[in-house]
């Protein structure tokens, strides 16, 4: 039997109402150029901010300047001023992993703001090793502390609005001395209409 | 009919001007004549799959050097030969002693805009002090701004 013209014309139209009709979800590499582009704060807008910051941190040779290396590094606050609701660590950990393999700081995770450590385990891992240990060594304090800040800022000309992120990140060594500071913003633009915002 | 043609040949023309001179616009500069500071120029080994971006955004040289703590730095300077601006992306990969690629959080692929006629510097770091070799690859901007 030959398929006729109106058969071929009807699986064809249903392939395509069909097809059109799917959900086409694909991976995208994270760090590659095909992640989409919104004017709140993408997970690329965090990876471009870590990447100049670790470059300006290892070019200035701040860690360097310690005793005991590799230097000891603790987080302090890193405040979010944006109107988004954002998870910081997003920045800081990518600085962190960067830091470690460069082998110019570790990072501690028993010691954190008001007393809270990040691994709470750890923390109690060590305190019970200093316990039961009879020399009782002094605990090595960090010999920097990362704190920073994330602005948002938003402007309109016309149609054309316009959204600003501030990445803004401080190392003070433990004289309470800012040893170095940098700052990377990232500027957004859209037409009205095609962000609602 | 001869009045519609009388009408719309001076509109496209004012339209073609307008789009020329508002697209074209291009980066003045002024530097010292002989510099002071010598640049470490590398000679360098290019692969070219996309002639249409290396019309447009080209590599005009690549320099090197050393951080105070022992990192490779690397700055690539980029030309735009096109009188209006252009977006292109780069990443850059490092290698060890070995020749084989370290894995950094910091290798992303970073878009970027260049004005018309301007030299652009791109400044990288390793992300260890064992890292020796680099590799930097460019392309067009892929993502529908």
């Amino acid at each position: 039997m030959k398929p006729n013209f109106y058969s071929i014309l009807l699986t064809v139209s249903a392939l395509l109402i069909f097809g059109g009709c799917a959900t086409h979800t694909r991976y995208v590499e994270t760090t590659g150029p095909r992640t989409i582009v919104t004017t709140d704060i993408n997970i690329q807008d965090f990876s471009y901010a870590a990447e100049d910051m670790i470059k300006s941190l290892l070019a200035s040779g701040a860690l360097d300047k310690t005793q005991i290396q590799p230097a000891m590094l603790a987080i302090s606050r890193i405040v979010n001023n944006t109107t988004q609701q954002i998870d910081t660590d997003l920045l800081i950990k990518k600085i962190r992993v960067a830091l470690n393999q460069s082998g110019k700081a570790l990072t501690t995770t028993t010691m954190g703001i008001g007393g809270i450590a990040e691994d709470p385990l750890a923390q109690g891992i060590h305190q019970e090793k200093e316990f039961y240990t009879d020399k009782k060594e002094p605990q090595r304090l960090p010999d920097f502390t990362l704190s920073g800040k994330i602005i948002e800022k938003r402007d309109r000309q016309n149609e054309v609005r316009q959204v600003t992120y501030a990445f803004q990140l401080s190392l003070t060594n433990n004289d309470g001395l800012a040893v170095w500071e940098d700052e990377k913003e990232i500027s957004k633009q859209s037409k009205r209409g095609v962000i609602g915002w | 009919m001869k009045n519609i043609t009388q009408s719309i040949v001076p509109a496209c023309l004012l339209a073609s001007t307008m789009f020329v001179f508002t697209s074209c616009t291009t980066v003045n500069t002024v530097e010292r004549a002989t510099p002071i500071g010598t640049k470490q120029v590398i000679a360098d080994k290019r692969v070219i799959t996309d002639s249409t971006l290396n019309k447009k955004v080209s590599i005009a040289g690549v320099n090197e050097g050393m951080t105070q703590g022992g990192f490779l730095q690397v700055q690539i300077e980029v030309l735009n030969r096109k009188n209006s601006m252009q977006t292109f992306s780069y990443r850059f990969e490092w290698f060890d002693m070995n020749g084989m690629l370290v894995d950094t959080p910091t290798s992303v692929w970073i878009p970027r805009q260049i004005e018309g006629q301007e030299t652009l510097t791109i400044t990288a770091v390793a992300p260890t002090t064992t890292t020796k070799d680099f590799r930097v690859k460019f392309m067009e901007n892929v993502r529908n701004d």
